[in-house]
Formats: C-alpha cells, structure tokens, sequence
C-alpha cells in the first residue's frame, strides 16, 4: 500500500472517499444498535419520518447525537494526536499522555465549578476554558522538556506526564473542596462519558473541528517537510517556528474541544494515527485527513460497544479506549523508541 | 496476644458493671457498653442528625458533618469536616463520648482509628424506611429520648398510613426516577428510593436489578415506557436540574403529557425522618388525582 513518490490528488480522493463511505456504514449500523431494542423496521420507519413516539425519540435525539459525538470528537483527537506526533516527531505524543487532556479538563472542571449559567454563553465558555488549560498544559510541558531548541522524546514523555498529573491533582482538589453534588458526575466525565449534547453544542463543536482541522490538515505539506529536520525544512521555505505554533494551537484547540464536549477520552490520538501510518505511509498529507475519518470511526465503534456491552448499563468509552490504548502504547514503546526516529 | 486479649475480655466481663452502664446494639450488631447515656455525640451521618434534632436530643450533639445542613440549626454545631474524611483532631477535641458513622458514606479508615483512639462507635446501617424508624427509635433509647422518639416514629407511621390509603388500589404508573442526568444514575433494586416509590403507588421503571444506586442507559430507561419522570435535585447545587435536556425530549410520552417534576433529593436519598415527606411529594407526583379529589371533597 506504501507509495514511494507524493500522492496524486485522485488517489487520496478516492482513499478518503472511501473511508467515508466506511464511517457513514458504522455510523447508520450504530443507529440501529442499543439497549432500547428497537426492532431494524422502526428504526427505518422512525428515518422515513413514519414513526413518532418514544422509538423517534430514542434513534433521532439519543442515538444520533451521540454518534454525532463520537465522530467529531474522535476525528478531534485523533488530528490533534497526528499534529502533535508530526511536531514532536515522535509517534507516542498524544493529548492525553503530553498532558494537554489533562489540562483542558482542568479548564472545564473549573468552568464548572465558576458556574456559567447556561445557553450558549455555557457552551463557548466551557470550550474557552477547555482551550486555555490545554495551552496553559502544552506550553508547560514544551518549556519542561525544551532543550536548546530540541524535543529529547524521553523528557517530552516525562514532562507529559507531570504536567498530567498535576493538572489531575488539580481537579481532585477542585472536587475535594466544592460540594460533591455539583461536581457528582465528574469521575465519570472524567474517564471519558459520550452522551447525546444539544444541537447547539454539536454545532460549536462542528466549528471548533473545523477550525482546528484546517490549522492541521492545512499544514501537512509542510509537516512532511518538518520531518526532514528544521534546517532542511528552513531551507525549503518552510518557516519552522510558524509552523509549529501554528499545529500547537490547532492540535490543542481540537484536544479541547473533544474534552469540553465529550470528555478526556485517552489514546484515540495515540492509536488512530499510528495504525494509520502503518497501513498508509507517512506522508501527512494522507494521515492527517484519514485521522480526521479514522478517529470518528474507532471512537464511534468504541462507544457504541460501551453502551451496549454491559446493557442496561453503560460503560464509559474511555475504558474501551484505554483496554485498546495501553497495549497500543506499550507495544509503541518497545518497538520504536530503540530507533531514534519514528 | 491473644491469650492476653482474652483475659482482657475475660476481666472485663468479670467487672461489676458500671451504675447506669448502658449496653446498647447498633445497627451492625455490635454491643456497645457506654457508662451513661452520652452527651456528648458526634455524628457523621446528616441523617442522624436529622433524627437526633427530631428527637429533641440536639443538646448532646456536640459535632456534625459539613454536609449536616437540615435543620437549619444543625449548620451552627461545630464541624468535623467531610463524610469520607472527617478532621481526627477535630472530632478527638470536642470530647465525644459516642461517634455515629455509617457503613454507606463514611470509611472503614475513619472507625477504625476512633477504635484505636477507644472512641465508642454507634454503627448505623439504613437501608430501608423500617431500618429508619428502627434508627429513630434506638437513638431514642441511646439518648434518654425514648418517648419522643416513638412519639416522632408514632406520627412518621400514620402519615405513611394516610399515603398508602389514598394511593391503594390505583393502577401503578411507571416512574423512572433520575438521581444523576449524565451519566444517567438511577435507583435499582433494594434502595430507599425505589421502595418509595412503590409505596407512593408508583413503579421504578429501574428497580428489577441491582446495585442499589446504578447507571444507566437512558434510551434503555426511555423504551421502558415511563409516565412518569422525577428528577432529584441536590440541595448543595446552585440550582435545580436542568429540565431543559429532558424537555427537548417531548416525544417522550410522560414529558408530552407535562409529566416531569423535580423533588429535592434530600427527601429522598437521606435516611432521615424527612423521607416521609419525600414520600408524601412522591406520592402527590405520582398519583396528583388522589389528593385532589379529596381535598376538593373536604
């Protein structure tokens, strides 16, 4: 599947066309999957428009918007887990383990805790949040682990998690001192919780993609030229600094947009991307925007096994993500960091 | 060690009991011997000190929880700190002679240093509306308030009589009960708050399984058809629940027919003497036709 020379624009059409094709299957598969038991027929009747009740209810304002959920935030983390490994160079920099998760749910848990009212004044606010913490967290931990203009991937690691656990220390105490009712749902928000969101809320959500989507996808040309060191890159007219801030803040804006309206669900970053290359090369131009489809697609099939696994019960799909996720991680661990380059 | 255990225990049992020595069982089953009634109480439980303002034994409480806020007056007794992790040094310096805690809320880590501190521990363990009025009236007996307390239980009793007359015999609504929107939290099987409603003449539409307080899928709770809808709302939060998620559903046939309340879940959730209200508001909920029918009848 690997191709040598740059990728025709046919090609790489028709490779994302199909991978929407795929999404679009799972995501109407999902409709017809969950705990309600509605019978294939009535989840067709209720998409025809021929049925009304409790069977519309379940299928157009629970199971739609939640798999809506899962598509945006996954393609959000997983381009943000691609634009972070193509700026660090190093295939285990991801949201959640550079700390930058952590962060944004810091942000949220604090907006939270202020109390917003509600409205959209709720919704941007609790994204606004979410981004400064993520940018408060990347910025720590760039500081941390900058050593005269290189990204030593043992310290980046390190600071990642430092940063992380702080930020989580943080929020324990945020939860130990404000009254546990008003913060009850947070451990579960905290492993990662999709639930159906207003449409207000999927349409923030839907902008902050595609703004953070743009600022990567947009850059991935370049991003390729960034692997070939920063004076090669220099000398190709790629202005390195720019570009780095530019996939910082498009990676952190769409980390926390997933953690703001879905939660700080790990790994996805981590895992989509990497198995992507695996079977796609390493050009970003292919990555990148598969990451954006790829991501939706694992995240909704995580989700939906969690709302149904265990019925009529849920899990939180963080834990799905996780049982993939750390095998994924240590398996990375030992198989790429002996080689210097990812 | 143990040999010397046993001839400690041995001696102990051997001693001429104190005068007005009081042995008592708590809930847990455990004897405690105390050498008068105390009074000096600390609780840790907010239902207890519900039930010992109820039973007019206030003045031998001498500390309480930051989350005993019902009564009001209950707040201006000296705090202790949290549930899960209540201040040590606190509790040790307002000398209590007795320290209620409970088996769901407090730790194991918290009765077990007052054990090595030889702080007599009161376990109580409510898990259903009887295990409450069962609680009532043995803080009655443990704080020389016997009487009142089965006066207070005596009263609790004929106003769940007067609930159960009038919803009897009506069909039974099924209710699903929301402790928590999101992660939905519901009510299972054995909790005070599903025999609530069952005694309120309703149906949880959550309570055919376990564990008591269970997460749920909300389009699994919604395809069981409720009529009814409560959502509990937490008396610490600013403010109440958030109808608005739930009213967008309004294909939902109980929110189509305006069926969706809120009650404060501090009636609820609270083995204290105020769950008979919470039964009461249950039941009004549930069944609005059987007491306006015989209200307009008086």
């Amino acid at each position: 599947m690997r191709s040598a020379g740059p990728i025709s624009g046919a090609r790489l059409a028709l490779l994302l066309g199909g991978l929407a094709l795929l999404v679009l299957l799972i995501a109407v598969g999902s409709l017809f999957i969950g705990s309600a038991r509605v019978p294939p027929g009535d989840v067709m009747a209720v998409l025809a428009g021929r049925v009304k009740g409790v069977d519309q209810v379940v299928v157009l304002s629970l199971r739609l918007p939640r798999i809506l959920v899962a598509l945006l935030a996954g393609g959000a983390l997983a381009v943000a887990g691609a634009g972070f490994q193509a700026l660090a160079r190093n295939p285990l920099a991801e949201p959640s383990v550079l700390g930058v998760s952590s962060g944004a749910a810091f942000g949220v848990v604090l907006a939270q805790v202020m109390g917003l009212g509600g409205g959209l004044v709720e919704t941007v606010g609790l994204a606004a949040c979410a981004f400064a913490g993520a940018l408060v967290a990347g910025v720590a931990v760039y500081l941390i682990a900058a050593r005269a203009g290189a990204l030593p991937v043992h310290t980046l690691l390190l600071a990642g998690v430092i940063v992380g656990i702080f930020f989580s220390s943080t929020i324990t105490v945020l939860i130990s001192v404000v009254d546990f009712d008003r913060l009850g749902g947070v451990i579960h928000w905290l492993l990662g919780n999709l639930s159906p969101i207003p449409p207000r809320s999927l349409a923030v959500f839907a902008a902050l993609l595609a703004v953070g989507g743009w600022l990567v996808i947009g850059a991935a040309r370049r991003l390729n030229l960034l692997t070939l060191g920063e004076e090669n890159a220099a000398q190709l007219g790629v202005d390195a600094e720019a570009l780095k801030r530019r996939i910082f803040a498009g990676a952190a804006l769409l980390t926390s947009a997933a953690v703001a309206f879905a939660g700080p669900i790990g790994f996805v970053g981590l895992i989509v991307p990497q198995a992507l290359r695996l079977v796609l090369g390493p050009d970003n131009r292919v990555v990148i925007p598969a990451a954006l489809l790829g991501g939706g697609a694992f995240l909704l099939l995580a989700d939906t096994l969690a709302r149904n696994v265990i019925a009529p019960a849920e899990l939180s799909v963080g834990v799905i993500t996780a049982f993939c996720g750390a095998p994924f991680f240590i398996y990375l661990l030992r198989a790429r960091t002996g080689t210097a380059q990812p | 060690m143990m040999r010397f255990l046993a001839a400690v225990a041995l001696a102990v049992a051997l001693l001429p009991a104190p005068a007005r020595a009081l042995t008592v069982t708590d809930q847990a089953g455990r004897q405690i011997t105390l050498p008068a009634a105390p009074a000096r109480i600390i609780s840790l439980v907010p239902s207890v000190t519900e039930i010992l303002f109820a039973i007019g034994a206030q003045d031998r409480l001498v500390g309480v929880t930051d989350f005993c806020d019902y009564p009001a007056e209950a707040r201006r007794k000296p705090h202790v700190g949290g549930m899960l992790a209540p201040s040590l040094e606190g509790m040790v310096s307002l000398k209590p002679e007795l320290v209620v805690v409970t088996n769901a809320g407090n730790r194991q880590e918290t009765f077990d240093q007052l054990e090595r501190l030889r702080i007599p521990v009161y376990v109580v363990n409510p898990v259903t509306v009887s295990d409450v009025l069962d609680l009532m009236g043995r803080l009655g007996r443990l704080t020389d308030r016997a009487e009142a307390a089965d006066r207070a239980v005596a009263v609790l009793r004929e106003r769940m009589r007067e609930v159960t007359a009038r919803v009897e015999g009506r069909p039974r609504p099924r209710v699903l009960y929301v402790l928590w929107p999101d992660p939905l939290m519901v009510p299972g099987r054995g909790s005070l708050v599903s025999e609530l409603i069952a005694l309120a003449g309703g149906e949880s539409v959550t309570a055919d399984g376990g564990p008591e307080y269970r997460r749920y899928s909300l389009e699994a709770a919604l395809a069981r058809n409720p009529e009814v809808i409560v959502l509990a709302s937490h008396s610490s939060e600013r403010s109440p629940p958030k109808r608005d998620n739930w009213e967008r559903l309004s294909r939902v046939p109980a929110i189509a027919a305006g069926r969706l309340y809120t009650i404060n879940g501090d009636l609820t959730h609270r083995y204290g003497p105020r769950i008979v209200d919470g039964l009461e508001r249950l039941a009004r909920l549930i069944h609005p036709e059987a007491f306006n029918r015989a209200e307009s009848s008086r």
